[in-house]
């Protein structure tokens, strides 16, 4: 009987090119189309279903935001940059104009913080509530990923009586928020819902998180340790799944988190299943922000500063200056970098998007060895947001 | 305001650079100025000095000046402590040089090839540089983030349905 190796010799010696290049090794393109990927794409190279090298490939969202950004007004940029992440969609709004504040000097008022807080926690649930739809999907669990795209619509009926829209909001500006809450009966229903959910974590916990197949699929796969970890750069959950209790929210405080209380949930194995537990840990403890933020009531006062620039929005002009304001989001450390020359529109914007950090070099070298079912729940364990990279 | 931990930081820092400029910004913002050749140097004792997480290389065109600044983001963990690090260098492509900080800093390898993409500083001793970032082989070479890079002719070269916009119009909102 004639072997594949000898087809495939007596193939090249008569000038065909063929792949398998060497023996058993095949290239492999995994995305961006692929619904497992999620817009990003990975060039593989396997030796039968293991994978010996990958070699990220970003460029697929590409569209230029920061470039943009410095031929657009100041406030003009928000509506812009919120693109960035779309199922985080308030935090580089958050980071824009936390920066922009500091360059000014402004000191928001309180009822402003207030408000962004409720926003920022608002929108990390929302986005876990995603991130567990997508892990679902993929791990093949359908109901409880339909359950979690339904919870989150709770939230985005809320944002939308909050802001006017669902999923990009345009709410934070520099100064403070762009409206004011719309009155008590929002909040009592925002209460409602963090305490809804909180009734369904149990669900989610037999269903995916407790589950004897998420075990087997996740357990041991994609393990990096604290000192890469820390190399990479790598920060958010995945850092924290590692041991390293580092949250911005904690070590940097900013906003309302440092009047509330809550723990920064940390697991040591670093592998694919420890960074699934910590965001389910994470997801209960920013409905417990939630809980403790709406029990302390918004402050008195008003929304955003009083400021006479503010009256001409098209000329209005940031002194020079540059700053560096960065929050906690659910991928990780999101910041930004803005310069101003004096002018009426940014000479730069840099947005530090976390992806960039686990989504390149970390994934290329947490996919050598692993299976191909293995790769989008890696992926998806890493909670690689494309858009970051591609900004 | 005074920070008094961030003072000593920097105090404690500046001992060992003497060559760099060092101040608190404010609480839990620290910032330097060395120049470009010591950056190895330098983040070598940013590193032993608790420093253990990049966060970015940003790069801004100072184009009036004929500079290009790079504006390395460390972070201490333990602290909070967002430290800057700049310097500049010039912007002509053949001197816009910088050494790799990528054995010091691993990350620094994926910031350094997005700064090279739309930047054209050359990081030397980062191999990885010349492999296909995000921006597809046409456009390698063109620098877009530099200020001087022509957005509009770019976009008519490219995309030639907007030859129909008016060409005498001087300021185009793109």
């Amino acid at each position: 009987m004639v072997t594949q190796e000898e087809l495939i010799r007596e193939a090249r010696e008569n000038g065909m090119e063929l792949y398998p290049i060497e023996k058993d090794t095949y290239e492999l393109f995994f995305g961006p189309q692929h619904m497992a990927t999620e817009n990003f794409s990975i060039i593989l190279k396997m030796d039968g279903n293991r994978v010996v090298k990958a070699i990220a490939n970003p460029g697929f969202l590409h569209r230029g935001f920061e470039k943009l950004a410095e031929f657009r007004p100041w406030y003009t940029n928000i509506a812009l940059l919120l693109r960035i992440c779309v199922p985080e969609s308030d935090v580089p709004e958050a980071i824009y104009s936390m920066a922009v504040d500091e360059i000014i000097g402004w000191e928001v008022p309180e009822r402003a913080q207030w408000i962004r807080t409720v926003v920022l926690e608002m929108a990390r649930v929302s986005a876990y509530l995603f991130w567990i739809m997508g892990l679902s999907f993929k791990l093949g669990v359908y109901t409880a990923g339909q359950w979690a795209a339904a919870y989150r619509e709770r939230f985005m009926r809320l944002f939308e009586e909050l802001t006017g829209g669902r999923v990009y909001h345009i709410y934070t500006i520099p100064g403070g928020v762009r409206r004011d809450i719309p009155g008590d009966k929002w909040l009592r229903q925002l209460k409602d819902t963090v305490e809804y959910i909180k009734s369904k974590l149990p669900d989610f916990d037999n269903l995916v998180f407790e589950n004897y197949i998420t075990y087997k699929r996740m357990e041991g796969i994609g393990v990096m340790d604290k000192k890469f970890a820390l190399a990479e750069g790598v920060t958010g959950p995945n850092l924290r799944a590692t041991g390293v209790a580092y949250d911005v929210r904690k070590d940097d405080p900013y906003l309302f988190y440092p009047e509330v209380d809550f723990e920064v949930p940390t697991l040591k194995e670093g592998d694919a299943l420890a960074r699934a537990l910590v965001r389910r840990y994470e997801l209960e403890q920013d409905l417990y922000i939630l809980e403790q933020l709406l029990e302390m009531g918004p402050p008195s006062g008003p929304y955003k500063v009083e400021d006479p620039r503010l009256k001409n929005l098209p000329r209005f002009k940031v002194p020079a200056g540059d700053a560096f304001a960065h929050v906690e989001s659910t991928k990780g450390d999101f910041g930004a970098y803005i310069v101003s020359d004096g002018g009426n529109k940014p000479y730069r914007v840099h947005v530090r998007g976390p992806s960039i950090a686990h989504g390149i070099r970390v994934l290329e070298q947490l996919l050598v060895g692993a299976r191909i079912a293995d790769v989008p729940v890696i992926l998806m364990s890493l909670d690689n947001c494309p858009p970051d990279i591609d900004r | 305001m005074t920070w008094e931990i961030g003072e000593e930081i920097v105090k404690k820092i500046l001992e060992k650079a003497p060559y760099a400029e060092g101040r608190v910004r404010r609480e839990r913002r620290l910032e330097f100025k060395i120049p470009a050749e010591r950056i190895r140097e330098f983040l070598m004792i940013m590193k032993e000095n608790n420093f253990p997480l990049m966060l970015q290389i940003s790069a801004v065109d100072w184009v009036r000046d004929g500079e290009i600044e790079l504006v390395y983001h460390l972070m201490n963990i333990e602290l909070g402590t967002h430290a800057m690090v700049k310097v500049r260098i010039p912007r002509d492509l053949d001197k816009a040089k910088m050494p790799t900080v990528r054995d010091i800093y691993p990350a620094a390898e994926t910031y350094e090839r997005d700064v090279h993409d739309f930047f054209g500083v050359y990081f030397e001793g980062n191999d990885k540089m010349e492999m296909p970032w995000i921006l597809d082989d046409p456009e390698r070479g063109l620098y877009p983030h530099r200020k001087d890079f022509d957005m509009l002719g770019y976009v008519k070269k490219k995309y030639k349905i907007l030859d129909r916009f008016d060409e005498n119009k001087d300021k185009y909102v793109i």
